[in-house]
Parts: C-alpha cells; structure tokens; sequence
C-alpha cells in the first residue's frame, strides 16, 4: 500500500495502552511495509513449482489458471477501478487471441514473432478499448452495460462469419509456437506442447502486470479513475478529464486481456469463435472479480482462482464424487437413484448456488479492498477508549 | 483588481421551465460576492452554468475577461481519436437532419482555468480517504503521464510526494489534518463541508464558488466558516457564495445580489439589498 502517514503520538505522559497501541502499530506497520518477503517466498515456490510437481497436466492446469488470473486482474481495472460494468470483456480477449492466430500461423502465411505480438497484441487490444469506449462514454451503469454486453457478442460473431479471413466457425489450426531464437550461443528452445515453458511465460507476464497494476493502483490516474467511480460530477468539477480517464481505463483493461488472448492461441495451438462466447469468459471473469472482491489485486486473484478451481475441477469432478459416496454409504433410499447424472446436469445450478452462497456470506468479496477501512475503524475506537480512560 | 466573473445575459431554459433568465453579473477580484434568494430562484443552476456542468440556453459566461465555452479548447481538450469521431458523428448527424452534435460540456477544463466550487449536497469520494480526496482536487495540476503511472518513473515519484505534501497543508489549512487517513464519508458532517472546501482549493482555484457552506451548520460552526472562508479571502481568492444564513451572508459579503423566478431583482452592499422593497416582497410575499 501507499505508505501512511502515522498518526502524531500522544505527547504528554503515554498511557500504558497508548504505549501497548504504539507497538501494535508499529507492528503492523512494518508488517505492511516489510511485507515483501512472503511474496518473494510464493514468488520462489511458483518458480519451483515445475521441478517439485513433475506431472505435466498440473502445470497445464497452473499455467490456465495464470491465464484466467490475468484475465481477472485486466477487467478488475474497467470495474474495480474505474466502475465501469464492462460485459464484454471476451470481445478484447477475442481480439487478443486472432491477432496473434491471423498474423502467427499458415492462415496469411505471415509469422510474426511471439514475443513481438505478446506486446502487440496488448496496443491492438487497447485500440479497441478506445474504439469501444468512445460511443458509450455518455453512458453509465445499466446501460454501458448493455452496449458492452452487446460489443461482446458482435466480435466472436464477426470473427465467426468472415470465414475468408479467420476460419470461420473451425477457426484457425495450426497457430505458431513460440521459440527461443539462437542468440549468443544459446542453442534456441521450441516450446511444442510441453506446458513448462508456457507456465514460466504467463508468471512472468502476471508478475510484470501486477506491478504495473500496483503502480496504476497509487498513481494519478488510479486516483483519478476512483473518483469517478466514486461521484462521476464530483470528480469532473474537481477538474478529472472524465472522458481521457474512462477511455484510459478501457484501453488499460483491454491490453491485459491482449496479453492473455495471444497467450491462448498460442497455446491452445488453435483459436475458435466458441472460445470467447459471454458464458465462456466475460462472465466468468467479472464473477471472479465480483467474489474475490472489486478493486483489490489479492482479492481478485483468490476469486480468480477459486472460480477457476469451482469450475474446471469440483464440478467435474463431482458426479464422480458423488457416485462413489454413493456406492461407500449405500443407503437404501438412493438405490436405483443415479446421483452422479442429476449433479451432471445440475452442473450450472449447484455452481449458482455457491455462487449466491459466497455472496450472501460476503456481500463485499471474499478479500475486500475495504480491509483498510476495518482497520482504521479498530484504530478509531481504541482512540476512544483511550479518551474515555484519560478523562476519568 | 479587475472583473473575475462575468455573465452577460445568462439564460437557462429547462423544457418550458425558465430557470434562469438574463442575469448579469461581475464578481470582482477579491470580493466576497453572495448570491441569495428564495428556494428555486435559479442561484445553483447558475453555478452549474459557471462550473460547465449544464450549458447555458443563451448569453456568455467570461471568466477574467475569456468565455470558459471557447470551441477551440474544446477539440484541444479531446484525444485526436475522439476528435475524428465527433467530426464524423457531427457530418452524420446533420446528413441525418438530427442536428449538429452536441459537444460534451467540459467542467474539468473551466477547474484547470482556476474556478473550483463545492456543492449544496456535499459531494465528496466516500470511499477514499480524506488525504487522497484532497490529491484528487491536485489532479489538474498534475503532469504525470500514463507511463509515468505506469512505470513508477522518478518524476512521477517526486510529483507524487510533492502533492501529497501540499494536500497536507491543506489539510492543516482547514483544520483536519488528524483525520487525513480516514474515509472521507466517516468524518462528522462540518468536518465534511471543511474538506471539500480543501478539495476545491487544491486545484489552486482564483476563484472559489461555495454552494450554501453554512448549510445544517450550529452557531459555533458558523463563526469558524466565516474566519475560513475569511482566511480563503486573504490569500487572495475571490469568493462567490450562494447562501441562505442571511446572517452570515451580511457578516461577510461585500456584495450582494438577489435571484427570484430566475431574475436578478436587487445587486449591492448588504445594507442597501436589506432595505431593498422587491428583495423582501421577495421573500416575506407582498402585504395585502
């Protein structure tokens, strides 16, 4: 967090709980600026986690995961940040990921460079952040919604029906893979479909962007984004350029998701209209963001995570699950009943009732960025007892 | 010395509603200048029209002598992008018969010429904290780029740090600097009205519009405002207020001019518009 400034000490005669407080803080204080170190041991063990878990398949799914998270961390700017309902988040990720297919692979015979389009692709997406937010800028809450939502839709149908240029409905096969050139003697390395290599990519990737995001976070801009989320009139007249600040927010968001889409064709191998469909991935991400907690990174990335896990394992996995239990009880009553194929095709709404679950628990998301306010209202009140015991 | 403010023949026209109607007006440097009048009378639709948050139906807003509407400042102020696209929705739309289209109203550019207001219901960022409600009122006078936000760059750095600073001393200027850590909706409701006066200064304004500060305030509040808005004065903003303590508009006004169904009906020293027969038809009704 940005550093605090702390609170001018008692002067006269510190009582025995201004000194206890006085520590306590302190305590904290350093805790939160000095917190690097278990960042840098997850940081450490994400690294390692290749060599310790030899199974491929876990890296596949870690490195899916690190897609998703980095999908949630982009829309977590347009939503969390700014407070702009952005339902389209697929059409940026769509982009993403043909602007890469289109200009990687057999399809134009153009084969530009990975690591180049990594880059590229991020400013194609920002591109249409801009276009996308220039019309609905005049527009707020339910219905930018509705002309995201909409925007969302026309993409992966545009991408769909120009079949001359993007495949049409079977997509482009065959997207580059990326290498490691030869240079200065190192032998060069050719990705294939061995996950290791996309894994350390996309931990690089969300490292980099969860600085960057940091940065946004205490910088001018994040302020300003904010304030408009906050009181959009208030932080015009306050003098915020309300329309530079949305599109800024647009275009922002909208290159993580750049970065995300050109990582996915490229390892998918393959892109298809399908991928990016509103129930496939905008949803999915802002019900990540939504859960997790808007506008805290930590938040967003246990929400990301957690949806991630909900989905592509516990609801799989489940008739499985629940077949098995099944069979280890066997309780007369459920003889002849197949518990495994109604959690089959219940998939969606057991999904939805965790969902409404989680939100009923906590409205605010599972790690809020309000946690500061908890702690400056606990610091509050213990000034008050404090006062209460100078004055008797 | 000179004219800060002027309007010429101001009109806002709502539907078929005329809110404000031909209203004249020179707020001069250094003043404290009051608007009052009964409720309706047009005074906070007027400040709007200042403030660049409605466009005026017709007349001219001058601000040191330049209209705050000038077209120019208008395509500076939007990207070259967006720019393109007004052009080309403009050139549709008339094809269309729809009109020209209409330019966004700019209040963050009339903040950046040096006008700054507060509003009636106070309006403040509740959910960020006291110190970063004041940073945000810096916003316009801030030159970090989004690489520098970015990237974290050294300038960025050293402007941050200097902002924050300056915010402080405002903080310590209106008497909040204990609660610079907390949520701005924590604060009592004086405390409030206090630090979105400190918001609106941060934009290092020439001119300082106030809607109704008094509002909801208890006598002790009402002498600080007035040692505030006093002090304000004596760094050499000038001061134009809409208020309905008339106490406090005759303690600290050197002019005054009164609004009734959208016209100026009385302008002058507080004692004359106190005598005024309209201003108190205007208020106290005709006697029978």
């Amino acid at each position: 967090m940005t550093a605090r400034s702390q609170k001018p000490a008692p002067s006269s005669s510190p009582s025995v709980a201004a000194r206890i407080r006085g520590t306590w803080s302190a305590g904290t204080r350093a805790f939160a600026r000095g917190s690097r170190v278990p960042y840098i041991v997850l940081l450490l063990l994400l690294v390692a986690f290749p060599f310790i878990d030899g199974n491929q398949s876990h890296i596949g799914i870690a490195q899916d995961a690190g897609r998703w998270i980095l999908l949630a961390l982009g829309l977590n700017i347009v939503v969390g940040y700014a407070g702009l309902l952005d339902l389209g988040y697929a059409a940026f990720f769509a982009i993403g990921a043909y602007s890469y297919a289109m200009l990687a692979s057999g399809q134009f015979n153009v084969h530009v460079p990975f690591w180049f389009l990594l880059l590229a692709s991020a400013f194609i997406a920002a591109l249409f952040g801009v276009i996308l937010g220039a019309p609905t800028l005049r527009l707020r809450g339910d219905y930018l919604a509705i002309v995201t939502l909409g925007f969302g839709e026309i993409v992966p149908r545009v991408f769909r029906n120009s079949s001359k240029f993007t495949g049409g409905v079977n997509g482009i096969v065959g997207v580059d893979q990326p290498f490691i050139p030869k240079v200065f003697g190192f032998p060069g390395y050719h990705f294939l479909f061995n996950p290791v290599p996309y894994y350390y990519v996309i931990l690089a990737v969300l490292v980099i962007s969860i600085l960057l995001i940091i940065n946004l976070r205490n910088s001018r801009l994040g302020r300003a984004w904010m304030a408009i989320r906050e009181d959009e009139v208030a932080a015009a007249s306050t003098g915020i350029n309300t329309v530079t600040t949305k599109l800024l927010a647009f275009a922002l968001g909208a290159s993580f998701s750049g970065f995300a889409g050109t990582y996915y064709s490229a390892y998918l191998f393959v892109v298809t209209p399908e991928a990016f469909s509103f129930q496939a991935v905008s949803i999915v991400v802002l019900i990540m963001i939504v859960l997790g907690g808007m506008g805290n990174i930590t938040g967003v990335i246990v929400g990301a995570l957690i949806i991630y896990a909900l989905q592509s394992y516990v609801l799989v996995q489940l008739p499985g699950w629940l077949n098995s239990l099944q069979s280890s009880i066997n309780l007369p009553f459920l003889q002849g009943v197949d518990l495994g194929s109604y959690a089959q095709d219940s998939k969606y709404l057991i999904f939805g009732i965790i969902l409404v679950g989680i939100m009923l628990l906590r409205p605010q998301g599972l790690i809020p960025s309000a946690q500061r306010k908890v702690e400056l209202e606990l610091g509050t009140q213990d000034e008050a007892v404090a006062d209460l015991r100078g004055s008797a | 010395m000179g004219t800060v403010l002027e309007t010429r023949g101001v009109s806002k026209r709502f539907g078929g509603l005329l809110a404000v109607n031909e209203v004249d007006l020179q707020v001069e440097e250094g003043e404290i200048f009051a608007m009052i009048g009964p409720n309706g009378a047009g005074k906070t639709t007027m400040f709007n029209m200042i403030a660049g948050l409605y466009k005026p139906t017709s007349g001219q807003i001058l601000f040191r002598g330049k209209s705050i509407y000038p077209i120019r400042e208008f395509w500076r102020n939007y990207t070259p992008l967006l720019a393109g696209y007004y052009a080309v929705a403009d050139r549709v739309r008339r094809g269309l018969g729809f009109g020209p289209m209409p330019l966004a109203l700019r209040p963050h550019a009339v903040t950046t010429l040096g006008i700054a207001r507060t509003f009636q219901n106070i309006r403040l960022f509740s959910f960020m904290s006291v110190l970063e409600n004041v940073m945000v009122g810096e916003h316009c006078r801030m030159h970090a780029q989004v690489y520098d936000s970015l990237l974290r760059t050294p300038r960025a750095v050293s402007e941050e740090r200097r902002v924050q600073e300056r915010a402080r001393d405002l903080l310590k200027f209106v008497g909040l600097e204990r609660y610079s850590e907390e949520y701005a909706r924590n604060l009592p409701y004086g405390h409030q009205r206090r630090l979105e006066i400190a918001r609106a200064l941060a934009s290092g304004p020439r001119l300082l519009m106030l809607d109704e500060p008094a509002a909801g305030f208890n006598p002790q509040e009402k002498v600080e405002l007035i040692q505030l808005i006093q002090q304000i004065r004596s760094q050499g903003v000038t001061i134009f207020l809409i208020e309905h303590d008339m106490k406090v508009v005759m303690e600290i006004s050197q002019r005054i001019v009164v609004l009734d169904y959208g016209e100026k009906i009385a302008e002058g020293p507080p004692e004359q518009v106190r005598n005024d027969p309209r201003v108190v038809e205007a208020y106290l009704g005709k006697p029978a």
